[in-house]
């Protein structure tokens, strides 16, 4: 099963997970890693580059020459066009690329630190806490996340939709479906490894014990974990934009957020105005795209049978790359398949 | 489903319904797109984006049911065509034959569409089925003023009043507290299920209801027993869409689908239909107004802020008003389906003014920032003022955000104010807004029934014992004093004086700042005639009054 | 059955397989029962958590009314109403009711919540049948054929697809059909599950099913059932490729594990051809996670379809908890959210059941 095998020390370059794989990639594997990897760099420039990039604020009514037009499309002044409320679309799509990383980022710190520890701490003591845990677990899972969204954004702002409000009731909820997921595979990885030798040695030799286990549990984990991160990015983003079409999103004042502007622009598209709907709509698709690409690419490449045989018939798998399989990445991908409706 | 049709009607209604049937499925065969002959389609199919919570007059309180309701139930009082007074409806008469005892008699022999006679007996039980029941959402409280109902002979209702001579009371009748309701079908003391209700026929409006799924579609047929001051209905049936997106209404009725479009089409909407040849659009004055409120506790320089000073918070005020363009908010965010509103009572109801048109801004109705910036000044206060606005995105309409948003940046354009714009959930606003946590807020208003009492006691009446509704600690004994007055002012010059009076007054203080007026609009395909007769100041769309000619 | 398969079978883990200690030994009989015992816990705690969240925000008096009333009519309201009283008195108020069998009528519309289950229920159940025979038209063929021809272009390009049905959110989906077929085209209905007529036939028959396909089988006119059908294309188009393109990727990644199986390679050895050994030998093993997978992604079905019930008018379990969410009518949240607790219980009962019969050691 597990051969946490002693292969050559790699770089430290090599070793961060995605140059690692890209590295690893051939063919159209690559390409569509490589794909993913631009997507999500353009996304993370253009949070980063937002005030430079963007020709006005996210919440700016009026420029130099009055008031903007509402509802102006596509012109010199304004490329993408107005919205009904008079923001530049430009500006906004532009300026939403941080409110979508920041949801990520919260999302993700969240999920990780939550679900890490409690999937440790269940698995490693077991007991009656373990099931007790995994019923919760279950029984979170049951429920709707998009409503579990809503109720979560009432209670955590007290309704309000104020940047950090909206971000957090997104990133919340989103945890609070996604932990069972960190839950089970750091759980899965805990049992298999406290049945290890080397675990047990340590034991023997009177090591910490639970030092040991969460630097292995870790380590093997690092490989399944990028995978859940890409999801839990993508629904993040999914279910701030959800929260925002159902009316419970960001003020447009406090910061710009697709779903928002996608949820004004309903009654656009039926007068023919495409061009307050199909921007915003274009820059989720983008990035969960790019994001996905990611994902996917990296799932493929931690799977040997997925992965593009590579013409070099020598090289080993580096270390640790096959010792997932048994208990980990298949199981957790397939898991990650269920999560992917969200109807 | 909710299908109100089942075996187990009696033979009455079997044969009722089953005539309903044929001529619900001759309409259809008919429906949608009929002949141009010249003669009046026998249906009518109208879309809402309205939403129904139950059809018992005592568990509804808001818009949706209300529509409903006064199709079918019977009213003693209701507001004819074109008017915003009230006037009789099943009742021949009413008159306070002593100060406290408002005496009404009904038509005789009045009846129900399920056969049952409706009497004083029925009307009796309704308002005391009310009060019993007094339901969590119901429409009780606003028969605050009603003690005890008897019904000494079968066509004669005494209403005795806890203070005399109340005005109100007629209009109170006509209200979401009125439909009267059938003692045999409705329990005395829980809340009939819509089921229960429809298929018990209990009904004595201008329609009844013959088929329905809840808030889906509800099937109306004409009333031929209803005697009531508004008469016959024009067309035999009317079928009522129930939209959940106002975009699938818009389609809809662009595309012909349905006839008629009541309520709600988006701004954006409504401008685009305009400019449709097939349809027309219909403005009928409206009763719905917004606004926002300044709570004078914990607004800037409040009675509960560190540096309290009423006449710098009064200031603060006048200035806002000063710097709001209600024309701009109108035609930009509303494009035209809200009318600027310069009082506190709407324009098309008795006494209405435009009190606050001379008093503020260019004192023509439009903004002016050195007005702002003298009263400012003048008050010693130093700029910009920091002005936590709240709104809310839910319930007063999707147009809200960009309507505050336009607010803000008037408010903030010469550097006079900065302000904090904030939104929040309906309920936990409603619960802050109780809670005194926002300085000022938006607030928005449909009329109970269409009287300018109803635009100035729940909001500026402040007692001792009682509060407002928009609990913002203002309180002028004076305009309480002269709001009780106008209740009992039985000479309506003489009322429409103190009423005007009281919006002056209040003006002067600002509790509020009125913004806008929301016209009340239909968009009907062409051929359908009557839009205009039920658009009228009683803000009620009477369906009975639309027919489809071609 | 062959269990070849699963060692790449076991993707399709339900939430509560992996948490199975495998040294613990049993029989398949015994491992039903505990795993049918685990479905009252999972339900009542989320029973449980969705009544005390609901407590924490707000009451529907306020929600209904606060726009209406003042301070003191509401608090009267409020506690004739008894929801002022501690919510541990009303939770076992609530848990007792519901022991006896009485789930009451909903606060907001006063409705029996059974007839909101079975009217909503109905409507959400067909909802999910179309959009999982779109899944299974367009992802299994598609997962099919990728890998057939992985590694090359098409391959890629049915991925890209796939992800690109993951990423679109339903309502901009819905913004984009609405603006070709009901603005550009004017081909199919955009909205609704009827016309006027087709809804006012449905209302005309006696014990209707709310589910429209059946009901307009019984009133039998061809119109009807056409305009059903035309009503259901758009919506069940657009909730299916989301499913399909998981089934598309579920189906690939599985195919080509089995395509590496010694029980493959024996049929390839053999001389069968590449594209026979995809529809024939591959397909059929790689066919079991998929049918787990189906189950899970009916639970999910009914339980999240809340965005496209609301953007393609389909008045569904989904969009009414949206609804009352916002009503905070407690009866019927509580009521529907039990109701979805166990149908994904359930599912994923039968799910493990199915899993753990193929493979012995998920088994507890």
């Amino acid at each position: 099963m597990a051969s946490t095998s002693l292969a050559p020390k790699r770089s430290i370059w090599q070793r961060i997970p995605v140059v690692h794989q890209l590295r690893q990639s051939v063919g159209l594997q690559r390409g569509m890693l490589v794909a993913g990897l631009v997507l999500v760099a353009i996304f993370l420039l253009t949070a980063i580059f937002a005030p430079l990039l963007a020709p006005y604020g996210f919440s700016q009514l009026k420029g130099d020459d009055g008031d903007f037009p509402t509802q102006q499309a596509p012109s010199s002044a304004h490329l993408l066009g107005t919205t009904v409320g008079g923001y530049d679309v430009l500006s906004r799509v532009i300026w939403g690329t941080q409110t979508a990383f920041l949801v990520i980022v919260v999302a993700i710190i969240l999920s990780i630190f939550i679900g890490v520890f409690l999937g440790l701490v269940s698995g490693y003591l077991g007991g009656w806490l373990d099931r007790i845990l995994v019923v919760v677990a279950d029984a979170v899972y049951a429920f709707p996340s998009l409503l579990l969204a809503i109720v979560i954004s009432i209670v955590i702002s007290g309704g309000q939709s104020g940047l950090w409000a909206g971000v957090t009731s997104a990133a919340v909820s989103i945890t609070v479906v996604f932990i069972p997921q960190y839950f089970r595979v750091i759980r899965a990885e805990t049992l298999r490894i406290k049945a290890e030798a080397y675990v047990e040695s340590a034991k023997v030799i009177g090591s910490n014990r639970s030092r040991i286990m969460f630097r292995h549990v870790l380590r093997n984990a690092t490989r399944t974990l990028p995978l859940i991160f890409t999801l839990n990015a993508s629904e993040a983003i999914l279910t701030l934009a959800g929260l925002g079409f159902l009316g419970f999103g960001i003020e447009p004042t406090a910061a710009a957020e697709w779903g928002y502007d996608l949820h004004k622009a309903i009654s656009d598209v039926t007068s023919g105005i495409w061009w307050t709907a199909l921007f915003p709509g274009l820059a989720i698709v983008l990035v969960v795209l790019g994001i996905t690409l990611v994902g996917e690419s990296l799932n493929d490449l931690a799977d040997p049978r997925l992965r593009t045989r590579r013409r070099a018939i020598g090289s080993l798998p580096p270390a640790g790359d096959v010792t997932v399989i048994p208990g980990g990445t298949l199981d957790e991908v397939g898991n990650i398949d269920q999560l992917e409706a969200r109807p | 489903m909710t299908s109100a049709y089942t075996k187990t009607r009696r033979t009455l209604a079997v044969v009722a319904g089953t005539a309903a049937f044929a001529l619900v499925l001759a309409g259809c065969a008919a429906g949608g797109s009929s002949s141009s002959d010249g003669t009046v389609a026998k249906t009518l199919t109208i879309g809402t984006t309205d939403k129904v919570t139950t059809l018992d007059p005592a568990g509804s309180y808001d818009n949706g049911s209300f529509a409903v309701q006064n199709q079918v139930f019977p009213f003693l009082y209701n507001t004819p065509y074109g008017s915003s007074d009230v006037e009789p409806d099943i009742a021949e008469s009413g008159d306070f034959t002593s100060p406290t005892e408002f005496t009404v008699k009904l038509k005789p022999g009045l009846k129900f569409a399920n056969g049952n006679a409706l009497t004083s007996s029925d009307v009796k039980f309704t308002f005391d089925r009310d009060l019993k029941i007094a339901d969590g959402n119901g429409p009780s409280s606003l028969l605050y003023n009603l003690a005890s109902v008897a019904a000494p002979d079968d066509t004669t209702v005494v209403f005795t009043l806890k203070t005399a001579n109340d005005q109100v009371f007629k209009q109170i009748l006509s209200s979401p507290a009125g439909p009267i309701v059938d003692e045999d079908v409705f329990p005395a003391d829980k809340l009939a299920t819509d089921d229960e209700i429809v298929k018990g026929n209990a009904f004595a409006g201008q329609y009844t209801i013959t088929s329905y799924t809840f808030n889906t579609l509800i099937g109306y047929k004409a009333n031929p027993d209803y005697q009531g001051v508004l008469g016959k209905a024009k067309t035999d049936v009317v079928n009522v869409k129930y939209y959940t997106s106002q975009s699938n209404l818009k389609l809809d009725i662009q595309q012909g689908n349905i006839d008629v479009a009541f309520r709600s089409l988006s701004p954006t909407d409504i401008s685009s239909l305009e400019s449709d040849k097939k349809v027309t659009v219909y403005h009928g004055p409206g009763g719905e107004i917004r606004y926002f409120v300044f709570n004078f506790e914990t607004q800037p320089f409040g009675t509960k802020t560190a540096d309290a000073d009423p006449a710098k918070a009064l200031a603060v005020r006048q200035a806002a008003a000063d710097l709001i363009d209600r024309d701009a908010l109108s035609k930009n965010v509303y494009k035209g389906t809200y009318s600027p509103l310069y009082s506190y009572v709407p324009d098309g109801l008795t006494g209405a003014t435009t009190v606050l048109k001379s008093l503020y801004g260019d004192k023509k109705g439009g903004p002016d920032a050195d007005a702002a910036k003298a009263t400012l000044e003048a008050a010693g206060i130093t700029t910009p003022v920091k002005l936590d606005l709240q709104y809310n995105t839910d319930h007063y309409g999707e147009s809200s955000s960009d309507e505050y948003a336009a607010i803000k940046s008037q408010l903030e354009a010469t550097g006079l104010f900065t302000v904090n714009l904030q939104s929040t959930e309906y309920v936990q606003y409603s619960k802050d807004r109780k809670a005194g946590v926002y300085s000022v807020f938006q607030l928005g208003w449909f009329p109970d029934y269409s009287d300018a009492d109803n635009y100035l006691t729940p909001f500026f009446y402040n007692p001792t014992d009682t509060e407002a509704f928009i609990i913002n600690h203002y309180d002028d004994p004076a305009v309480d004093k002269l709001i009780l007055e106008q209740g009992v002012t039985s000479d309506a010059k003489a009322r429409a004086k103190i009423i005007e009076e009281i919006q002056a007054k209040v003006a002067a203080q600002l509790p509020t700042i009125p913004m806008l007026q929301g016209d009340q609009v239909a968009v009907a395909v062409k051929g359908v005639e009557g839009v205009k007769d039920t658009l009228d100041a009683s803000f009620k769309f009477r369906y009975a009054a639309l027919s489809k000619v071609g | 059955m062959t269990t070849t398969s699963t060692e790449v079978g076991t993707p399709v883990a339900p939430p509560t397989q992996t948490k199975t200690e495998k040294k613990r030994g049993g029989g398949l009989g015994r491992y039903i029962v505990i795993r049918f015992l685990l479905i009252i816990p999972t339900v009542f705690i989320l029973v449980t958590l969705v009544f005390l969240l609901m407590r924490t925000i707000g009451d529907p008096i306020s929600a209904a009314l606060g726009g209406k009333l003042n301070a003191a009519q509401l608090q009267e309201r409020i506690h004739a109403a008894g929801y002022d009283r501690p919510v541990l008195v009303q939770y076992f108020e609530y848990l007792g009711q519901i022991f006896t069998g009485n789930f009451g009528n909903t606060i907001s519309d006063n409705r029996p919540i059974t007839e909101v289950l079975l009217t909503y229920g109905g409507a959400t159940l067909e909802l999910a049948f179309y959009a999982l025979i779109v899944a299974f038209i367009v992802g299994i063929p598609l997962g099919m054929l990728a890998a057939y021809l992985r590694d090359r272009w098409p391959d890629a390009v049915l991925r890209v697809l796939a992800i690109l049905f993951y990423a679109t959110p339903v309502f901009f989906a819905g913004l984009i059909l609405q603006l070709i077929f009901g603005v550009w085209l004017d081909v199919l209905p955009i909205a609704g599950r009827g016309t006027t007529n087709t809804e006012l036939q449905m209302q005309l028959l006696p014990n209707p099913t709310g589910i429209y396909l059946i009901d307009a089988f019984r009133i039998g006119d061809p119109q009807i059932i056409g305009d059903v059908l035309a009503h259901a294309v758009l919506p069940g188009v657009a909730l299916g490729l989301l499913t399909a393109g998981v089934f598309l990727r579920l189906v690939r990644t599985n195919v080509i594990g089995t395509l590496s199986t010694d029980y493959v390679d024996a049929a390839r050895s053999r001389g069968v051809g590449e594209f026979r050994l995809v529809t024939k030998h591959a397909y059929k093993p790689a066919l079991i996670p998929i049918i787990t997978v189906i189950g899970l992604q009916i639970a999910l079905l009914l339980s999240g379809a809340v965005l496209t019930e609301t953007t393609f008018e389909w008045k569904g379990l989904g969009f009414m908890l949206a609804q009352y969410l916002s009503a905070r009518d407690f009866v019927a949240v509580q009521g529907i959210v039990a109701l979805l607790a166990v149908i994904v219980a359930i599912t994923n009962f039968i799910v493990d059941i199915i899993a753990a019969a193929i493979d012995p050691r998920v088994r507890y």
